[in-house]
């Protein structure tokens, strides 16, 4: 293996019988807790965890009789406390060595390791994510930790921009200052973590808002970072509604910048938050915003069927869709397609739709009662208008919706064109792969993308024009490894420089030009004396 | 039957025919240290204590010659086949050249593959000519002019003209390895391998198996397998005993099973449902079998279904039903890590059972995709990163088995003569007579071999695969690729004219796989 890649966590490999019981071993601890509610989320605001008076029921959305946990929502009062705290220390943490706060992440990737499925059976009961996911999850969280450490060390000194005598010039990162984070539910630990430490390793002190359905999660998150030697006054936990204190947190002059990964509506709106300045506020807000997608897959008339029906199923299905890159187009070039919609029906009918704890489960539910009410009645909707298949549901405690094919919806329907965030795919036919091309790039979104294809021509076709932030030839469009396949789009799917990638911490510094005239008097010491 | 490699997983099913690893394709990878010839200087390794201690543990009073009688039994047969002529890879035409272009650079010969894997999903000549375009347009060179003439003269004949040898060309050589589309078309060449003396096991070839009704059209098709060839086979005249004394040719008609396209949710992580599954369809087959006086072997597949696999075999041949089935057969992957685990915990099986079954030890189809998903996963392999491993394995699972041959019939898949003729001098040191086990070779991949083994009166079984030429076409690649490899004993011995010794040299356990 090349040492100049960055190598990435394995997975756990359920094959083996010792990490199968492993995770189960997991789950019942998580259980025993639930049992005795001692799952708890609290704000922890200099390192003090903090009960409030709102404190919130979260269900497990696989069980939804089963009351998982309670979060103490954090106030405006606390939020505002958290930023006071923060700003204090910021120079602090500013003149801390990079190669320090490097350090903490690696020790914090290491408490995850050794955590690993105890932190995985947390997100398979609180946002009900399968088992190979959730580890994944975890598994990306400790990439994050390692691979952003090891990209903070290569700007920490100066870096030198001219070799001309007399005169020195050195470019200089510095942090921005106060950065906001909030996360989606979706990646509960692994986005959240993304975000966070890099905020942190570049010296940003740093207040975590997770989603509301996964604040037991990020409370997980919160401890092990500040376990791993983050100082408890570079960083604050803060749980809540984000209308409330995401709103609040945005719109305070004393942030700096702030990174979401969530819907583009809410994107959007921090975007314009952001954006108007508030008195007393000291820069230009910085947003990185992680949107949605409205992914297609295009499958060429050569492509190889077994493997494009894998790749299908497991991108429009995996975590039940919900996932900023999951596949929700599927464009089926030339005749074959009614055949082909036929066997893919057939396929996701039989895909086990199960409680996210039971092991096979390749499906669980959807987060909660809202995404549940919403998903299924954008599929009702689409009955009235077109060919829907969807595999009867067995009747279940919990959020689940079997797999579901909307046939030729119109392509300027709903369906067709926003964003579903659940197990819902839209199948159309294309006469040419150049037309199915086209079909793919006529959307707001460009994140991911894929083709299956043995056709070069129509490969190289892709490479040049299919421009969505990551291209996947031949395989699943889910699934992007930190420093193998850095994550991110462009259009409506977001603003900011690849997560996992090799640019991503420059966004998170400000950089400076120092400039020094080292001549005196004509004496240079580069040139030397020829007198 | 799947018969493809796959990524995640799930039903990943190649058949795990008789023999892939003599042609255990080494990917050149920075860190993987594979071939670059070191297995092959087996001389002074396997003298070394440290590298061969099992020929001394097992050996009793004729260690310093069995080595020699394992290279005269070897010389023999080879000397048989080289004679009969030293084209049995390619006895075709279109399978000569193609033999020749891959070996001629590594991107002909990936283009070479990419083109044959791509040919079945054409439905057009403008579709296929088009491909063989792209694929073959910028290595006209290393092709000769007359195969290029198609694509140098671009009129609308010539375009056909060409994709219509190129069909043809691809369904010969896939006709070398693939008997027939159903059972009932194979019918005529499975009299013939009878007929020449040869046993037979069918297999099925298929896609992926994505959804229960697949599953259900793949149990159909075994079952009629059973019913089709069963009644039929047990009429001809050619179907009286081979070898009258061997129990494993006691019924003419056999039948190799990939037990993950029977469901089509096979997954560790799905595992108790995978077993009881499996198991009941697996029954099913058992009784068909039983019925039709047919042999049934359960093949071993990717190492994260065999769990699975394993466990449904004993389930049902454990059951009160099938336990007096006699060799109702399994298979071990030599190139496991966990093979010699696995043959022990057959035997303790066998002997619960009461009566015994039969083991067909090969070196393992899975290879490359194994390997690949290990590295990409940063696991460690299930399997031996070097082939010379895989063979010293297989010698020593094959003493294991002749030594237990009372309650496992053992039945040695490799076109490796060296492999097989280790198994054969074994038994006749120990004095168990060549009734009571038997040899099995891929059909189309080593003829010559098989019929020097068969002259010598050992009863080989042939591993035949039926199947439409889409599915059948992963098979044909991996057929190709395995007489192309650098590793592949069949393409010294015919194609290369390595030497005799070196062939027939011991292998030795690499330090690293120990």
């Amino acid at each position: 293996m090349n040492t100049q890649f960055f190598v990435n966590e394995p997975f756990s490999d359920f094959a083996d019988p010792k990490e199968r019981n492993a995770l189960k071993d997991a789950l019942d601890r998580v259980e025993q807790l639930r049992a005795a509610h001692k799952l708890i989320a609290q704000p922890i605001i200099g390192g003090i965890e903090r009960s409030t008076d709102s404190a919130v029921k979260r269900e497990d959305p696989s069980m939804t009789q089963e009351e998982l946990g309670t979060i103490h929502y954090g106030s405006t009062e606390l939020a505002d406390e958290a930023l006071t705290s923060l700003l204090a220390f910021q120079p602090q943490w500013e003149a801390t060595p990079v190669a320090t706060r490097a350090e903490m992440l690696q020790r914090a990737a290491n408490l995850m390791q050794e955590r690993r499925h105890d932190l995985s059976a947390l997100i398979i009961r609180e946002v009900g994510k399968p088992w190979k996911e959730a580890d994944a999850d975890v598994a990306e969280a400790i990439d994050f930790c390692r691979y952003y450490a090891e990209r903070a060390l290569l700007f920490a000194a100066p870096i030198p921009t001219s070799d001309i005598p007399g005169e020195d010039n050195f470019l200089v990162y510095r942090p921005r200052g106060i950065a906001v984070v909030i996360s989606p539910w979706n990646f509960p630990f692994a986005i959240a973590c993304g975000m966070t430490v890099a905020a942190l390793v570049t010296g940003n002190a740093t207040i975590l808002k997770p989603a509301e359905q996964s604040s037991l999660v990020g409370f997980a998150l919160a401890q092990l970072l500040l376990e791993a030697g983050i100082p408890s006054r570079a960083f604050a936990y803060i749980p809540g509604a984000g209308e409330e204190i995401g709103r609040f947190l945005v719109s305070d002059p004393r942030v700096d910048m702030i990174c979401f990964t969530g819907s583009r509506a809410v994107g959007q709106q921090i975007m314009m938050a952001a954006a108007t300045p508030y008195p007393g506020q000291r820069s230009i807000k910085r947003v990185i915003a992680e949107l949605g997608g409205k992914n297609a897959l295009i499958i060429d008339e050569d492509a190889d069927e077994d493997e494009a029906m894998r790749g299908i199923l497991s991108s429009a299905f995996g975590f039940a869709g919900q996932k900023c890159s999951a596949c929700s187009r599927l464009i089926v070039v030339g005749r074959q397609y009614d055949r082909f919609i036929e066997r893919l029906v057939e396929a996701a009918a039989d895909l086990i739709v199960a409680p996210a704890k039971d092991p096979s489960a390749v499906i669980g539910p959807v987060v909660d009662a809202e995404a549940f009410a919403r998903i299924t009645a954008t599929i009702e909707r689409a009955r009235n208008v077109c060919r829907v298949e969807a595999a009867e549901r067995q009747l279940m405690d919990g959020y689940f919706i079997s797999p579901t094919i909307i046939i030729d919806p119109p392509l300027s329907s709903e369906w067709w064109n926003e964003e579903i965030f659940g197990p819902v795919l839209c199948t159309t036919s294309a006469p040419s792969f150049e037309e199915a091309l086209r079909i793919a790039l006529d959307s707001p979104y460009a994140l991911t993308g894929g083709v299956f294809s043995r056709n070069p021509r129509n490969l190289e076709s892709a490479r040049r024009h299919f421009t969505v932030g990551n291209l996947y030839l031949n395989r699943g469009i889910t699934g992007a490894l930190v420093g193998r396949q850095p994550f991110g789009g462009s259009k409506m799917s977001g603003i900011g420089s690849k997560a996992g990638g090799p640019d991503y911490l420059l966004q998170f510094v400000e950089p400076r030009t120092i400039t020094e005239n080292t001549s005196r008097r004509g004496f240079v010491p580069e040139i030397g004396n020829i007198g | 039957m799947s018969g493809r490699d796959g990524y995640s997983g799930r039903a990943v099913s190649c058949e795990p025919e008789p023999d892939r690893a003599d042609s255990l394709i080494y990917i050149v990878k920075p860190r993987l240290v594979l071939h670059s010839g070191s297995r092959t200087v087996s001389k002074q390794t396997s003298s070394s204590p440290d590298h061969a201690p099992s020929y001394q543990t097992t050996l009793p009073a004729k260690i310093p010659s069995f080595d020699d009688r394992i290279t005269a039994m070897g010389k023999k047969i080879l000397a048989g086949v080289r004679v009969e002529g030293s084209s049995i890879i390619s006895k075709q035409f279109w399978s000569q050249r193609f033999m020749e272009w891959s070996t001629q650079t590594p991107s002909l010969k990936r283009n070479l593959f990419r083109l044959v894997d791509v040919l079945p999903s054409l439905d057009s000549s403008e579709a296929i000519s088009d491909h063989v375009l792209q694929y073959l347009g910028d290595e006209a060179e290393m092709i000769p002019g007359w195969a290029m003439w198609g694509l140098k003269n671009s009129g609308f004949v010539s375009r056909s003209v060409m994709a219509a040898a190129v069909t043809l060309g691809v369904r010969q050589m896939a006709a070398q390895f693939i008997a027939g589309e159903t059972p009932a078309k194979a019918l005529s060449i499975l009299r013939k391998i009878r007929r020449s003396g040869f046993a037979f096991t069918v297999d099925l070839l298929g896609e992926y198996c994505v959804s229960e009704k697949e599953a259900e059209s793949y149990l159909k098709r075994y079952l009629e397998c059973f019913s089709v060839l069963g009644p039929r086979v047990a009429t001809w005249p050619e179907s009286s005993s081979l070898m009258p004394e061997n129990p494993g040719d006691a019924r003419a008609t056999c039948v190799s099973v990939k037990l993950t396209a029977l469901y089509s949710q096979v997954s560790s992580l799905n595992q108790k449902r995978s077993v009881s599954v499996l198991s009941d369809r697996l029954a099913l087959l058992a009784h068909q079998a039983k019925t039709a006086n047919a042999q049934l072997y359960v093949d071993a597949e990717d190492s994260a279904n065999n769990e699975i696999i394993y466990k449904a075999f004993k389930q049902v041949f454990g059951s009160a039903e099938f336990r007096n089935e006699r060799l109702v057969g399994c298979v071990v992957q030599a190139y496991s890590r966990h093979a010699e685990e696995l043959v022990s915990d057959l035997l303790a099986f066998s002997k619960e059972r009461g009566s015994p079954i039969a083991i067909r030890l090969v070196k393992g189809a899975y290879w490359d995709h194994e390997t690949t998903v290990a590295l990409q996963n940063g696991w460690r392999s299930p399997l031996f990163t070097h082939k010379c491993s895989a063979d010293a394995q297989f010698e020593k699972i094959s003493r294991f088995l002749l030594d237990n041959h009372q309650n496992l019939f053992p039945a040695f898949g490799s076109h490796n003569v060296r492999s097989l003729a280790h198994a054969c001098v074994y038994a006749e040191s120990r004095g168990i007579p060549s009734t009571n086990f038997e040899l099995q070779m891929l059909y189309g991949m080593a003829d010559p071999i098989a019929r020097a083994f068969r002259h010598h009166d050992y009863l080989i079984r042939l591993y035949v695969p039926l199947g439409p030429l889409l599915p059948g076409m992963g098979y044909l690649v991996r057929r190709l690729l395995e007489n192309t490899s650098n590793e592949s004993f069949l393409r010294h011995t015919f194609f290369d004219d390595r030497d005799i010794d070196a062939l027939l040299a011991a292998p030795s356990m690499d330090p690293e796989d120990e």
